[in-house]
């Protein structure tokens, strides 16, 4: 039984019909083409999947598809806006937090989120925020040093980065 | 020698696929979708041991799927990685199997339009079992004589042999006489050790898409390590021509050795995309995933003898390797086991046995290191005992005995052997030793209180690739494709995969030095088996000094063509060896110059276009290139570590990773190498393993995450507590000087945890991981 | 060859990508609706609230409920009431919520320990306070808190509503008092009487983990003396427990570390440690001591230097 829902998707309204045991991990990447929230452990282990649900963090990998019937969902896709960086992901870039770059959308999403919440974080903050956030490769040092390099940008009061520095 | 000037190469830049993959947008094999395609979805055995009487296909084909069982497979039978020349190649797998020899067995496999409809068909099929076994979980029962035989043929080659206590393969090895030298030694250790079988838990799982074409050819995008043995393997299987595969080079999300074989998924794509002329994804699920590879699990024994003035004598290992159903090139560790061994210290005489052993267990492949993390972890446990058993202090220790500058070095096997021209160990061990604080270093026996600290210390190294000055064993060789475009911007187009470490950007900065292109206007191509020269694999660390060195070559020859060009414009009358390509700092470009007129001079861009614009045709390069060595990088760690005697938690306080990676190329992805090798020996050393139901050979986590932990942000030390340096070496044989690093980052983590906690607490583990449980109860059996 | 018999792997029935499994799907927008569709769909039904817990269990084949009742739109559910000398809880109420709530942080830290210890933030972002008590799993952060907070449950159903003290609510590992057609409305936490202290410790794997072993006591101390002394611990028995035997030995007696570490000794024959993937019974045996010491000396430390920020 496919049930209609009609909801935000990075700024955009869609419609579409879903079955109820459809998952929002699944439509947004075979539905609608928005692959950068990933699947890795499906069980709500890593955080690979996050999306952002009316602007908090949560697991598409457990959420129903009809469940966002009447939000707003955000994927890594919808934050940069056109073709502007946020702060998070160029300094991810520019401190190598990125690797084979599997894990990154959900870091992108969470440091954002992050800085929203508390532009002042900690190390120990910030370690304990992307805590359900898995990476094999960088050990998270280059993540959390970009979290801090992002975080220090954006007290300084860098709001829009138009591209990345050439050197 | 002297260390040359460089303007790109170890500068921070920015990695090109950064911004696809920082917005998400960046397509991994998982990430791809066409048209039409059907979903697969395995039917794994749901017993360790077992052989399959009869396999009812019909109610999955009723529901529509398109089903594979052995019967509709090719009858052929190989190893899933290939590496080793035919000779010495075992195989024993097959696409699918009647006789699954572990829990995890591919013997079915179903395609859907949707993944809830291969679900529905997978479960729709009905396997019959004509006999179910008692597992065999444990390598010493395995080679008991009466233990029933996992498989009692293989073929090794072409030449089928009978296995003999379930020893799939072994090596032996020897040197001096070690039976004298023990007698002669003033102290000999004895210890057996044994390793975890950690899972890799690369974030993505192995997926495969198989795209078939009306013309009898198929296009395969797939998690590997290597596009071109993957699609040697596909054409072997199926007895399609090369020329009708093409596999494309797309971003894995992770691999740490896990796709050096060409994952049992892309196989069954194929089979399944031949039925069905259809394009079919398989991806795994995590499950699917922790039940298709592993580390290989390593019980050691080790016997060393040594003289009272700390000069080793001889080293004596035995390797029985627990290597699960099936060979994943388990015959080329024996090899490299031997290399890590005596290629850590000079044990003057050595003997070895090792034997790779069948267990009903997932199979194990390469996991970053091959083989080294675990040696390494027990040497350097053993030689920390060493000396303070002859009363040294360990970093001395290490230094009068370890494998340096002008020895024989041969990591990669016997048949690998070169002589060590650069050597940061003893920079690395002083360094270390200051930045850590060496001199607080107390003994266990002058600890006391809840929270004990202590600082250990471990060394190691991983090869350079496996490359060598006569053709051996393995095979090892590349190819660099270079393209001068009519802007003077180039392509460079390789096979050779990045795993993540920012290797094909090193590349990038190699080419960009040798043409004083910037790295902006050097192009990587996404590339194919097509249109790529063959490239071994990225393994063995050889990204960067393999590839990097064909980069050198190519870049040196397009050089002379550009300077044959140039010429024609500059001044005929000038001799080509009075040409110099560099970078204009002001123009932002490449300009050819003459050497002692650099007035004379035009852009490569300006060359570039007059090139097209008359007609002179295109400058490429085609290079297919081998190194002539594989050089040990070698990591020292220095670790402190804190130990919560009452509840056996043990958190990392400090950490200095040196390495010895001779010139540094990408400095900030070289220590994010670093970073990730720590965190991922820590996890070895104290955190992870793969456990299995003694009864059913099921892994009691069920192949959920839930129960296999990796380490989160938290756990890791802090960013002042972390620390790397690098030694300041040049590798006269590497592309400018570099060596390889990412093995090597993790190989020294194990031991040097491994020993801070013995100074902590005054107990060696000779069982990994060192988990809180194991150290509260070896500290109530001491009491405390 | 031995041949056995062996029970076979269901590991072909697993799918994490998608949940493997159909069901008939109800949203109710009204908890009247809701204990409606309970009523008729009783034990054959699974309530849906954060789906942390049911969507994982449907994808590892665990449970396969015909009808998923799914209650995220009762908004009403959800909310942190300070009313006097009780805060009540709607059962919907997501962890972040109580993380960010002052009157939580405030009045119960062994709670605001806990839920800071609860998965991570996406975790907390979907997963509600109820869910973790009805998944009645023996390693559930919040139940030990609650247990020494002494909480109260109120269950509702089409027949009317009843109460029930925490301590009686678990039955089992994923098992409680609840009847198939009751849903839990709401969590009420009495203020503790000043100059209590409490306390929550976990101890896992990773920052990220199941308890292998936790603890969380509430203590007072009146005249240097214990007036009372509450503890539960998770993850070493069928279901979380209260230790009530240590309670009343420690009861009375100054509270000195000494005291402490002796009475705490008792602790171990009051729980039912097992070996399993994440621990053994040896060190849950073991180590349960040392949390409560640590939890009751952190709860005294408390109130003697203040806890808020």
């Amino acid at each position: 039984m496919k049930i209609p829902i009609e909801f935000t998707l990075n700024g955009q309204k869609v419609r579409t019909e879903v079955e109820p045991n459809e998952l929002l991990l699944n439509l947004l990447r075979e539905k609608f083409g928005y692959t950068g929230p990933k699947y890795v452990c499906g069980i709500g282990e890593c955080g690979a999947c996050t999306v952002l649900l009316d602007g908090e963090p949560v697991l598409s990998c457990l959420t129903l598809a009809v469940d966002v019937d009447g939000h707003e969902v955000t994927t890594v896709e919808g934050l940069a806006k056109s073709r502007e960086l946020t702060l998070v992901q160029k300094a991810l870039i520019e401190e190598a937090g990125v690797q084979c770059g599997y894990c990154t959308p959900g870091f992108v999403i969470m440091i954002d989120k992050l800085l929203k919440e508390n532009p002042n974080p900690t190390e120990e903050e910030i370690r304990d925020y992307i805590r359900g956030n898995l990476c094999r490769c960088t050990g998270y040092v280059n993540i959390v040093k970009a979290a801090m390099k992002a975080a220090e940008e954006l007290r300084k009061g860098t709001t829009k980065v138009a591209e990345i520095s050439k050197e | 020698m002297e260390e040359p000037k460089h303007i790109f190469i170890g500068k921070k830049t920015i990695r090109k696929d950064g911004i696809p993959k920082v917005t998400g947008t960046l397509k991994f094999s998982s990430d791809i979708y066409v048209p039409g395609m059907l979903v697969g979805r395995v039917f794994k055995s749901p017993y360790a041991f077992a052989d399959v009487k009869r396999i009812d296909t019909s109610e999955a084909e009723r529901m529509g799927a398109v089903v594979i069982t052995p019967d509709d497979v090719p009858d052929k039978i190989f190893n899933p990685r290939l590496v080793s020349i035919f000779e010495v190649t075992y195989k024993d797998y097959r696409v699918l199997t009647k006789h699954p020899r572990y829990l995890g067995d591919a013997i079915a496999a179903v395609a859907a339009p949707t993944e809830e409809a291969a679900q529905r068909a997978l479960e729709a099929i009905k396997v019959e079992f004509e006999r179910v076994y008692e597992p065999i979980l444990d390598p010493f029962e395995a080679m008991s004589p009466s233990a029933p035989l996992i498989h009692k043929r293989i073929l090794k080659g072409d030449e089928w042999i009978d296995v003999k206590n379930n020893v799939g393969c072994t090596l032996e090895y020897s040197e001096g006489d070690v039976d004298k030298a023990l007698k002669e030694a003033d102290v000999v250790l004895e210890r057996r050790f044994r390793t975890n079988r950690r899972y890799h838990m690369q974030l993505e799982p192995k997926t495969s898409v198989c795209i078939p074409h009306s013309d009898g050819s198929i296009t395969i995008y797939s998690t590997t390590q290597t596009i071109h043995n993957t699609r040697i393997l596909i054409s072997q299987i199926f007895d399609i021509p090369m020329s009708k595969i093409n596999v494309v080079k797309v971003p894995i999300g992770g691999s740490f050795g896990s796709s050096i074989q060409i994952n049992p998924v892309v196989p069954i794509s194929v089979a399944l995309c031949l039925k069905a002329r259809k394009p079919v994804k398989i991806s795994m699920t995590r499950e699917e995933d922790i039940y298709d590879h592993a580390a290989y699990q390593m019980h050691f024994k080790i016997r060393a003898g040594a003289k009272s003035d700390g000069t080793l004598i001889a080293g004596e290992l035995e390797n029985i390797m627990d290597i699960g159903a099936h060979q994943i090139q388990a015959y080329p560790l024996l090899g490299t086991a031997l290399g890590w061994f005596v290629s850590l210290y000079k044990w003057k005489n050595i003997r070895y046995v090792g034997k790779a052993v069948y267990t009903n267990k997932v199979p194990t492949c390469a996991f970053r290191g091959y083989g080294a993390p675990q040696v390494s972890w027990a040497v350097e446990t053993l030689i920390d005992e060493m000396a303070e058993e002859l009363g040294i202090d360990p970093v001395e220790f290490r230094l009068k005995n370890y494998v340096g500058k002008g020895d024989i070095f041969w990591g990669q096997g016997p048949t690998v052997k070169s002589i060590i021209r650069s050597d940061g160990v003893p920079e690395l061990l002083q360094r270390g030793k200051e930045l850590i604080g060496w001199e607080r270093r107390r003994p266990p026996s002058e600890k006391t209180g809840r929270y004990r600290r202590g600082i250990g210390v471990g060394r190691s190294f991983h090869t350079s690739g496996a490359g060598g000055p006569i053709s051996g064993e393995t095979i090892d060789y590349t190819g660099a494709i270079l393209k001068l475009n009519e802007d003077g911007t180039i392509d460079y187009i390789t096979a050779l995969q990045d795993h993540g470490g920012g290797t094909l950007d090193a590349h990038v900065k190699i080419i960009a030095e040798e043409l004083g292109v910037p790295p902006d206007l050097i192009n990587l191509v996404w590339s194919d088996t097509q249109t790529t020269l063959y490239d071994v694999c990225t393994h063995a660390s050889r990204g960067t000094y393999v590839g990097g060195g064909a980069a050198v070559q190519a870049a040196r020859e397009l050089k002379n063509k550009i300077f044959n060009y140039a010429i024609r414009v500059l001044n005929k009358a000038v001799n080509q060896d009075m040409l110099e390509l560099g970078y204009d700092k002001e123009l932002g470009q490449a300009v050819v110059y003459v050497r002692d007129n650099p007035q004379m001079r035009i852009t490569l861009k300006d060359l570039a276009t007059i090139a097209w614009q008359r007609n002179w045709g295109t400058i490429s390069t085609t290079v297919t290139y081998r190194s002539k060595a594989a050089p040990p990088s070698f990591t020292v760690y220095f670790v402190e570590v804190e130990v919560d005697t009452y509840t056996g938690k043990v958190r990392p306080v400090k950490v200095i990773a040196g390495a010895d990676i001779g010139t540094v190329i990408n400095p900030d992805y070289a220590a994010g190498q670093l970073h990730g090798g720590f965190a991922q020996g820590w996890g070895m050393a104290t955190l992870e393993d793969t456990i299995y139901d003694p009864r059913t050979g099921e892994l009691t986590n069920k192949g959920f995450i839930t129960d296999y932990k990796i380490l989160t942000a938290p756990d890791m030390p802090k960013l002042d507590d972390f620390q790397v340096i690098f030694a300041h070496t040049y590798e006269p044989t590497g592309p400018h000087g570099a060596k390889g690093l990412g093995e090597a980052a993790l190989n020294s983590v194990a031991g040097a945890v491994a020993n801070a906690i013995y100074n902590a607490i005054g107990v060696r583990f000779y069982e990994l991981p060192i988990t809180p449980e194991r150290i509260l109860e070896a500290l109530k059996k001491k009491g405390r | 060859m031995t041949q056995v018999n062996i029970r076979p792997s269901r590991h072909n029935l697993y799918n994490t990508h998608i949940i493997p499994v159909r069901f008939e799907y109800f949203a109710p927008s009204s908890l009247e609706e809701a204990l409606e569709l309970l009523n008729k769909y009783g034990s054959e039904a699974k309530v849906l609230a954060g789906g942390t817990d049911l969507l994982v269990k449907m994808k590892m084949r665990v449970v396969e409920p015909k009808y998923v009742i799914n209650i995220k739109k009762l908004k009403e559910l959800s909310y942190i009431r300070d009313e006097g000398g009780e805060v009540r809880i709607g059962a919907l109420t997501k962890w972040r919520e109580l993380e960010r709530s002052d009157v939580i942080m405030k009045y119960f830290p062994a709670l605001y320990d806990a839920v800071k210890a609860m998965g991570g933030t996406q975790i907390r972002n979907m997963a509600t306070i109820g869910g973790n008590l009805c998944n009645a799993s023996p390693a559930a952060d919040s139940a030990p808190p609650l247990m020494v907070l002494e909480a109260r449950l109120i269950l509702a159903s089409r027949e009317g509503e009843r109460e029930v003290p925490i301590t009686q609510f678990f039955k089992g590992p994923g098992k409680t008092v609840m009847r198939p057609d009751e849903l839990l409305k709401e969590i009420i936490i009495p203020k503790p009487e000043p100059g209590t202290g409490s306390a929550f410790i976990k101890v896992a794997r990773t920052a990220m983990d199941l308890a292998k072993i936790s603890a969380a006591t509430a203590v007072k101390v009146e005249d240097g003396r214990i007036k009372f002394a509450r503890i539960a611990i998770g993850s070493a028995a069928p279901t979380p427990v209260r230790a009530w035997k240590t309670e009343e030995a420690l009861k009375g007696k100054p509270f000195t570390p000494e005291v402490i570490r002796e009475n705490v000794k008792l602790v171990e024959t009051e729980i039912s440690p097992i070996d399993d993937v994440r621990s053994t019974a040896f060190y849950r045996r073991e180590v349960s001591k040392v949390i409560v010491e640590d939890a009751l000396i952190l709860s005294h430390e408390r109130v003697v230097k203040g806890w808020m920020k």
